[in-house]
């Protein structure tokens, strides 16, 4: 087992360390930084000092390695943005974005697992198709769209939510429902087949001939098991959140790490672009990671 | 949905309103709250060059000059009144009483230690700019200075505009200068002080009951929120219900949709901002393009319908321009060479440089994609196959830089700044110093550039006469149209727009 999560590890420190090079790559190659750090209508020489001042002058690859060895030394730069360390910065707005991820991941669970309870009692009928026919809704509807209904909806017709901002729980709700709404699928199948299976087990054969039946057979028998796998697939969708919600955030105005991540990539703010890819792929990878285990944990074959 | 859902619902949202009747600010408690697209993200706008940060400086800063906004000339702000000496002195008297936010007099002092600041440190957005001219300032009195210049430099009321005084002292000394000093919290002089701000999302500001007798004039409402909001979608539907009341960088379709709503107005005024396509007619991408021959530059300009273009697709106040600059700033002479839409004799201009079929063009842009998308099928119609290469600014730029663009479109917004110089200076550049100048003509570079090279008004008239008539004979561009600008704004203020778009926000009313 030891030998399985060390080998694991070490692909996501690759995979990590891959993405952060390529990004660095790209935002360098595909725009001009100077003129993106300098703004729109810099005049030339604005754009000039901007090039010799964070020394996009000097060939990419030094720059990537002076880059990667300030980091392991825990130096992680300073945003040319915002013009402020990028530790703080990211210290600054993960909070909004662990507060969204884990609403958001609470909408899913409120959601998805009712309906994959009702569709896997009702196999196979209309009632499974709906609620999988809504699950599907969910997934397929853009964020950004989806958003703005929900914004038009109860914040402007009916006036129950404020419409953007991140100053208390309150704000939260909307776009938490937004973000989570495009998991339901997953979860909900996830949920049904779980149950399904688990249903044909012999110990459930056994609960129902000592007289569990209905809700009572469900939640205090067969839910237990299902659930093992919807938890691992939790887990990965907490990463999606983390890394996903871009879109939502700047649809909603909150100051998290989405909102950050688009204003770096858009400003050219190469530092912090660089440390968010890398803490976005590195939260997925891991919680990845603890799902292969638990997955492993559960099923020696895997191992 | 039935009559019973939509009462409860009614019911639920009564309930919620009365709750967050409390996160809205309005009328009532004389609070104006605005929105901006961009973040703001550092206070002290000599290190940001966003529009946004400019019209932030206009209310927190002040400057010695101002732009007016009913003539559009630049006027004395601090300043009392100033002397041109000669084509390398300039000498400027201050207003006396002028108050610093924390009650300290403005002096002669604080204006050099200004500009010594930024001459002197060079990781200043503003320092090779204001470097590149001016040699030193002296205090000739306690409320007076001298500017001694490097060589004549017309433009220079733009940068004594845009540079904001700060407080003696307050940056730091030379060889320790703190850049973050004035990054969170500003001590300035203009119409507004800062309550409180929260990077990237918004900025609280009070009025300044000290503000001087300036040309900007003394704010009507007390106080004034700018929020950062990026997506445009949210900003609208703040501003329907109540969470901002003005809102700019509006496209026409969705103004003219939100002005179906009673409580929302929409204005779409001028701006100072001008379309225009280059075209490498030096041949810097290779020779032999038909590019290069002025007659097929010339059909370029008679085969594109700018007229329907800018009417009908941008609207408002937008108008066909001929010339590299915008009609309404100092020194756009208008008396030059105008193209008239005439595809036929487009076509017979082809014809005549040896083109017949047209030939094919690869044109770059990076804004106005329905625009862009027009001019490619009006091209089309005589002839000229388009491939439009439709991105990012910044790839453009870099593609520009790279010597790989054959023709762009292009626009220019000056940043609030009514003289021609503003757009020339960085569009006809020697071909060395910049990569915008595709003319290949030494003779433009020396014509516009040198208009920058006095102080003698009459003398830049008849340089920028010159040049921009030489550019028309030439086509090296097709002008192509000036821009509006849209507003959106709750019905329950009064927002006047200037004839170059700029949003003097500071100057709204209530009703």
């Amino acid at each position: 087992m030891l030998k399985f999560i060390s080998g694991r590890f070490v692909v996501v420190i690759a995979v990590a360390l891959t993405l952060s090079f390529i990004t660095f790559f790209l935002l360098n190659v595909a725009i001009d930084p100077a003129q993106a750090v300098a703004g729109e209508e810099a005049e030339a020489l604005e754009i000039e000092q901007v090039r010799q001042q964070y020394g996009f002058d000097r060939p990419i690859l030094i720059r990537y390695f002076e880059w990667f060895k300030a980091v392991l030394t825990g130096d992680l730069g300073i945003s040319y943005y915002w013009n402020k360390p990028v530790g703080s910065l990211l210290l600054e707005r993960a909070p909004e974005t662990i507060t969204l991820a884990l609403m958001s991941v609470l909408v899913t669970i409120f959601i998805a697992i009712p309906l994959g309870i009702c569709a896997a009692i009702n196999p196979n009928s209309v009632i499974d198709r709906m609620c999988l026919g809504v699950a599907v809704s969910f997934q397929a509807i853009p964020n950004f769209w989806l958003g703005l209904v929900m914004i038009i909806i109860f914040s402007v017709t009916f006036p129950i939510f404020p419409v953007s901002g991140d100053k208390t729980y309150f704000h939260f709700i909307l776009p938490s429902i937004v973000l989570g709404a495009s998991s339901v699928p997953p979860v909900m199948r996830l949920m049904r087949t779980g149950l399904l299976d688990v249903m044909e087990a012999d110990y459930i054969r056994t609960a129902r001939s000592n007289g569990f039946f209905g809700r009572k057979l469900i939640l205090n028998h067969a839910m237990r098991n299902a659930l093992l796998p919807v938890v691992s697939v939790l887990a990965v969708q907490l990463g999606h959140k983390f890394g996903g919600s871009v879109i939502t955030e700047s649809v909603f105005s909150i100051n998290g790490l989405g909102r950050l991540a688009l204003e770096s990539i858009l400003g050219a703010d190469i530092p912090t672009v660089q440390i968010l890819v890398f803490v976005f792929a590195f939260t997925f990878l891991i919680l990845n990671l603890l799902a292969d285990i638990l997955n492993a944990y559960l099923d020696p074959r895997l191992r | 949905m039935n009559k019973t859902a939509i009462s409860i619902l009614s019911l639920i949202s009564i309930f919620f309103s009365i709750i967050c009747s409390s996160l809205f600010a309005d009328k009532s408690d004389d609070t104006l709250v605005i929105a901006f697209k961009r973040e703001i993200t550092n206070l002290d706008y000599h290190y940001g060059t966003k529009t946004e940060y400019l019209i932030l400086a206009d209310m927190i800063d002040d400057s010695l000059f101002y732009v007016e906004n009913d003539n559009l000339s630049y006027v004395p702000s601090l300043a009392s009144d100033y002397k041109v000496v000669n084509d390398v002195t300039l000498d400027v008297n201050l207003k006396k009483g002028v108050k610093f936010h924390d009650g300290a007099e403005m002096t002669a002092d604080d204006v050099v230690y200004t500009y010594n600041f930024i001459i002197k440190n060079d990781k200043n957005r503003r320092h090779t700019k204001l470097a590149s001219w001016l040699k030193n300032i002296e205090k000739t009195g306690p409320y007076s200075v001298r500017f001694n210049l490097k060589e004549p430099y017309a433009n220079l009321y733009n940068d004594l505009y845009r540079i904001k005084i700060r407080k003696n002292g307050i940056m730091g000394t030379e060889g320790n200068w703190d850049d973050n000093a004035q990054a969170n919290s500003l001590i300035g002089v203009g119409p507004y002080k800062v309550v409180s701000f929260d990077p990237g999302v918004e900025v609280v500001l009070e009025r300044n009951e000290e503000y001087f007798e300036g040309p900007k004039g003394k704010p009507a409402i007390k106080n004034m929120i700018v929020r950062s909001i990026p997506d445009m979608g949210t900003q609208q539907a703040e501003l329907m219900s109540g969470g901002i009341h003005w809102m700019y960088n509006v496209k026409k379709d969705v103004g003219e949709s939100m002005a179906k709503n009673d409580r929302i107005n929409y204005q779409l005024g001028p701006s100072l901002r001008i379309g225009f396509l280059v075209l490498d007619a030096a041949g810097f991408t290779g020779e032999g393009h038909p590019i290069t021959d002025v007659r097929v530059r010339r059909a370029l300009n008679h085969a594109i319908n700018r007229e329907s273009i800018a009417k009908n697709l941008i609207g408002g106040p937008a108008n066909v321009v001929h010339t590299a600059c915008n009609p309404v700033v100092f020194g756009c002479f208008q008396d030059v060479t105008k193209y008239e839409y005439n595809p036929e004799k487009a076509i017979a201009l082809l014809t005549e440089a040896g083109y017949p079929s047209g030939f094919e063009l690869e044109l770059w842009s990076y804004r106005d994609k329905e625009a862009a998308q027009a001019i490619v099928s009006d091209l089309g119609k005589v002839g000229i196959k388009v491939n439009l290469k439709h991105g990012k600014l910044a790839g453009l730029n870099k593609a520009r830089k790279e010597r790989k663009i054959r023709a762009y479109f292009g626009t220019w917004g000056s940043s609030a700044s009514p003289d021609t110089a503003t757009i020339s200076n960085i569009h006809w550049r020697d071909p060395s110093k910049g990569d915008r100048n595709l003319s290949g003509d030494p003779k433009v570079n020396e014509l516009m550039i040198g208009a920058e090279r006095t102080l003698n008004i009459d003398e830049r008239k008849k340089l920028y006469a010159e040049g921009l008539k030489l550019i028309a004979d030439q086509a090296y561009w097709v002008p192509l149209w000036s821009y509006s600008e849209g507003v959106l704004s709750s019905q329950d203020i009064v927002f006047n727009q200037d004839a170059d778009g700029y949003p003097r926000v500071w100057g709204i009313s209530w009703r």
